[in-house]
């Protein structure tokens, strides 16, 4: 059996006795398979992963190679246990990993530079906003120093903060701090050797070190237990003891420490505030720099709190006294901190050495206090102190808990007023918005109605519908039939489909033309129409609306074509006095702009009178014609009457003809307009153009037809009808068309139009 | 070198020590005023309890640090002491009990310093002559036994002041020049600053040498 189990191993051996590498050498079992070769690279790869994930911040420069295990026992057996040890190590390769994350999204290449030439495991790697954040505050503080120096200042606290981390665990904390103060020398070494601190004078030298200790220390401040208190040390449990300590003795008062000063006074009181709250941001700053300069301010505050001429007698119990108030979170490991890792010869020398030096006297003094120290019996003493910490210094507290609620009113106050100024800015942006939604509207609606000013063409030819009603009926009849309710009845119908399609400004202008042009058309257009009986009055009340734009466009057209558009118009008028309509779009322009002439120029106005008469004359006929054929529908019959002129009479097509120099200019004008309303509704000019595109093939030709086509629908529903067979441009035009002409002078005709018998009774007047 | 005021080759740190009221302050203020006046317009001048004087051609900074005098903060007032390279010690010549206690002044200031610190005797308010308590023979002996360099000065009308603090600057140098003093140790209480941009580079190894000494 034995055997038999063997011979398949063996079997297999063959190709298995190879390495598991797929190299070409034999493997052995001993070496799980591998060969000697790339068993030992495996070994390596191994050893280099446990490295890694094992022993991320340790430690032992030289046994960690070997052994990585011996150098965790070796570095935890100098704190207190080796749990404690495992778990700060996790924690800070936790954060580690951590930041490590964000630097890979934020990795520089100086980051890399700085990293690459010093092989560490990855997580000792100092996260790149470190030095991102040096960059820029070197920038802002040393503008005028070379990127030389810079560069030397980040690679200084690069090479710092490895030192530091690597010898946390291995050194006692007073080591680590000499050699920090080593590593602060070793950088002003380096500045005066150094070719690139060369014409950096000694001042921004004791800046940059200054920074460099910032930005190092920071750093390294957030790393738990490795410089601020460090594992091995009790500071934690120091500061705990002090605060407590500092809770006992809060029945201390300004009294019993003999210094000067006045709870009642509001400024005393102020500034005693401000200390205390300085004192309290000790804490919170990161680097030894950034706490000496807190407890310079603390100081200061201090200092005057004492008086003018103040001096260090009336300064230290004064301090003490602050402290005492205060009691500042984790005072002694800020102290600690302070006193190792800032730079000794700051300490030493400058009045943040000087004011520090001065608060660790106080809490010396604090730690220290006896009977004796305040100058009181024992007795007295003992019994402040064994009474319960809430009972003393009631006064103080109060006045500095009054001070603080003051000082938290004031904030809230400033805050609530920087709030205040923000509403108003947002209030005021808000505005501006709404004033620029406002412009963006009109202007908008400018452009609509530029738009629709251009493209009033279309309207025109119903315009000479409702002109037809008037003219059959001559003013007077034609002002009767409009106060009757039908016609506005109708009119909204179509003002709604044009709002539907063009909004609002549309509407506007329709209500305009409406109303007003009809009363003053009627009233002044309609009075010289009956006096001259100008078919420009036709044309005019369009154009009392649009007459400028129309102008615009029509009086340098006009200008070349009046004498031809007046010919046609007499010609028209004889032969077609009807056709006008069916004309549809190129007549209609034709007669605008002779019209718009007309009315603008008084010459011509004397001129087209007798054109317009024969005109009016001829257009009533045709009218009542279409009017008979379909009396049911006034519409209906005007258009049938329009294609049949049309097709009637070859002078209407040759008149287009004639105009052909003009006919494309009217044609173009017409194709964009038509297309445009559509767009309005739309609002954008782009599908104008495409719409003009396809409306220009579309409506010389289609036009006809359509129109053809209307005058059936136009008893059933012209927007109906159109919209459908035509694209969809036409059908928000002939709405608008159909709109306008209700508007316009016609309404009364297209209400009359729909009750068949008002047209025909004015038809058949006239 | 450099000729500009702010320029200065050491910084000197002082303490000012004594009784409680024998007017420290007051010598300090005498003292550093005066720079307001001659020395220096600004910068320097809002430093904190610096002045800047010059000692055989070279310029010094003295950063003097007031002290609290009061008697129950003696036992917590010693890290003052670190790294002074002078010690003012003080005494009012109107108030015996000031001068009686120069002797456990005497005895911090020397178990708290080193070896090189120069500790000059001031009488104070000599202006007061009329209610002189303490003749000057008296201190004058006083400190000749100990070795101290004495002088009765007047922070009030500012007599002797100025030599007060300038012949303790030459002592302090002095000893630097004698190799006494170790710059290079931080608790000398001198720092030597190579200073002064413009300065030749032959003068940094010289400056090293100084330091090594």
């Amino acid at each position: 059996m034995s055997f038999a189990s063997k011979m398949p191993s063996l079997r297999i051996d063959q190709s298995d006795l190879k390495c598991k590498n797929g190299c070409d050498y034999f493997g052995n079992p001993q070496w799980q398979g591998y060969c000697s070769k790339c068993h030992r690279e495996q070994m390596m790869r191994q050893r280099r992963a446990e490295k890694a994930s094992t022993n991320p911040s340790a430690t032992l420069p030289k046994p960690e190679q070997k052994k990585p295990e011996r150098g965790l026992k070796l570095s935890s057996h100098s704190s207190f246990s080796k749990f404690e040890e495992k778990r700060l190590r996790q924690s800070e390769t936790l954060k580690k990993a951590n930041l490590l994350k964000f630097s890979v999204f934020k990795k520089s290449s100086s980051d890399d530079h700085d990293h690459t030439p010093e092989k560490r495991p990855p997580e000792f790697k100092i996260p790149a906003m470190v030095f991102e954040g040096m960059k820029h505050d070197f920038r802002a503080r040393f503008p005028a120093l070379a990127p030389q120096v810079d560069r030397d200042a980040r690679v200084f606290v690069h090479s710092f903060i490895m030192d530091v981390i690597k010898c946390a665990n291995v050194m006692t904390v007073d080591e680590l701090s000499e050699r920090v103060q080593r590593q602060y020398q070793r950088f002003m070494k380096h500045m005066d050797t150094s070719p690139h601190f060369g014409n950096v004078d000694s001042d921004t030298k004791e800046l940059l070190l200054d920074f460099v200790e910032k930005h190092a220390m920071t750093y390294l401040h957030e790393l738990p237990s490795v410089v601020f208190s460090p594992s091995g040390t009790d500071d934690e449990r120091l500061d705990r003891a002090m605060s407590e300590r500092i809770q006992q003795l809060s029945w201390v008062g300004e009294r019993h420490l003999e210094c000067k000063l006045d709870r009642n006074s509001a400024a005393c009181r102020q500034l005693l505030y401000k200390a205390i709250s300085e004192l309290l941001g000790m804490d919170s700053a990161m680097s030894p720099g950034g706490k000496l300069a807190r407890v310079r301010r603390c100081c200061r505050h201090v200092l005057a709190l004492c008086g003018a001429p103040a001096s260090a007698d009336d300064l230290l119990p004064a301090l003490i006294f602050t402290v005492l108030k205060a009691n500042p979170p984790r005072l002694v490991s800020n102290i600690n901190f302070v006193t190792r890792f800032c730079n000794a010869q700051r300490l030493m020398t400058g009045e943040g050495g000087y004011y520090f030096t001065n608060l660790c006297c106080a809490v010396s003094f604090i730690e220290n206090l006896t009977a004796e120290s305040l100058n009181m019996d024992k007795k007295e003493f003992d019994c402040y102190m064994a009474m319960p910490a809430s009972i003393g210094g009631s006064a103080w507290a109060a006045a500095l808990s009054l001070c603080g609620c003051a000082r938290e009113a004031e904030e809230q106050l400033a805050a609530a007023q920087a709030l205040l100024r923000e509403a108003r800015d947002v209030q005021a942006q808000a505005q501006a918005v709404h004033d620029n939604a406002a412009t963006f509207e009109e202007q908008i609606v400018k452009k609509v109605q530029d738009v629709l000013s251009k493209t009033p063409l279309e309207i025109k030819p119903r315009r000479e519908l409702p002109q037809f009603g008037k003219f059959k009926s001559s003013a007077k009849p034609l002002i009767d039939l409009e106060p009757s309710v039908v016609p506005k009845e109708t009119n909204p119908e179509p003002s709604d489909q044009a709002l539907a399609q063009t909004g609002t400004s549309v509407q506007q202008p329709l209500i305009d033309y409406k109303d007003p042009p009809i009363d003053h058309k009627e009233t002044e257009a309609e009075q010289p129409r009956i006096d001259s009986r100008v078919p420009i009055a036709l044309p005019a009340p369009p154009l009392t609306t649009k007459d400028q734009k129309e102008q615009q466009i029509l009086t340098v057209d006009t200008s070349s074509t009046e004498p031809e558009k007046l010919n046609i118009l007499g010609f028209e008028v004889i032969d077609r006095p009807s056709p006008k309509s069916p004309q549809n779009l190129d007549q209609n322009w034709d007669l605008k702009q002779t019209s718009s002439l007309e009315l603008l120029t008084p010459s011509l106005l004397g001129f087209t009178p007798f054109d317009s008469r024969s005109i009016d004359e001829l257009m009533t006929p045709d009218e009542f014609v279409s009017d008979h054929l379909a009396p049911g529908l006034s519409n209906i019959n005007y258009d049938i009457d329009l294609s049949d002129f049309s097709g009637d009479n070859s002078l209407a097509e040759d008149a287009p003809k004639a105009k052909d120099p003009f006919s494309p200019d009217g044609i173009k004008k017409f194709d964009p307009f038509a297309p445009q309303p559509s767009t309005f509704a739309e609002t954008l000019e782009k599908f104008n153009e495409f719409s003009l595109v396809d409306a220009k093939t579309n409506r010389p030709y289609d036009p006809f037809e359509i129109v053809h086509r209307n005058t059936d629908p136009f008893s059933a529903g012209l927007a109906v009808t159109l919209p459908q067979q035509t694209t969809d441009p036409f059908s928000p035009q002939q709405k608008e068309g159909t709109s306008i002409l209700d508007d316009n002078n016609s309404p009364t005709a297209a209400c009359l139009l729909p009750s068949p018998l008002l047209p025909q009774s004015s038809g058949k007047p006239a | 070198m450099t000729s500009g005021p702010y320029n200065y080759s050491y910084i000197f740190k002082y303490i000012i020590i004594g009784d409680m009221g024998v007017g420290k302050s007051c010598l300090l203020h005498q003292f550093t005023d005066k720079k307001f006046m001659a020395d220096c317009p600004h910068t320097i001048g809002v430093e904190f309890g610096t002045r800047i004087i010059e000692v055989a051609g070279q310029k010094i900074k003295l950063q003097i640090w007031d002290t609290a005098g009061q008697e129950r903060f003696r036992a917590v007032t010693r890290s003052y002491y670190r790294g002074a390279a002078g010690a003012l010690m003080v005494y009012d010549i109107t108030r015996r009990s000031t001068y009686n206690h120069l002797s456990s002044w005497l005895t911090d200031t020397r178990n708290l310093t080193n070896p090189s610190t120069v500790i000059f005797l001031i009488g104070n308010k000599s202006d007061l002559d009329g209610q002189r308590d303490v003749t000057y023979e008296e201190a004058k002996q006083f400190a000749d036994e100990n070795g101290l360099m004495f002088v009765e000065a007047s922070a009030k009308t500012g007599q002797n002041v100025e030599e007060a603090f300038l012949e303790t600057a030459k002592k302090i140098y002095q000893s630097i020049q004698d190799g006494r003093l170790d710059l290079n140790a931080a608790e000398s209480g001198v720092q030597h600053k190579p200073a002064s941009p413009g300065r030749p580079l032959a003068a940094p190894p010289a400056a090293r040498d100084n330091c090594t000494c």
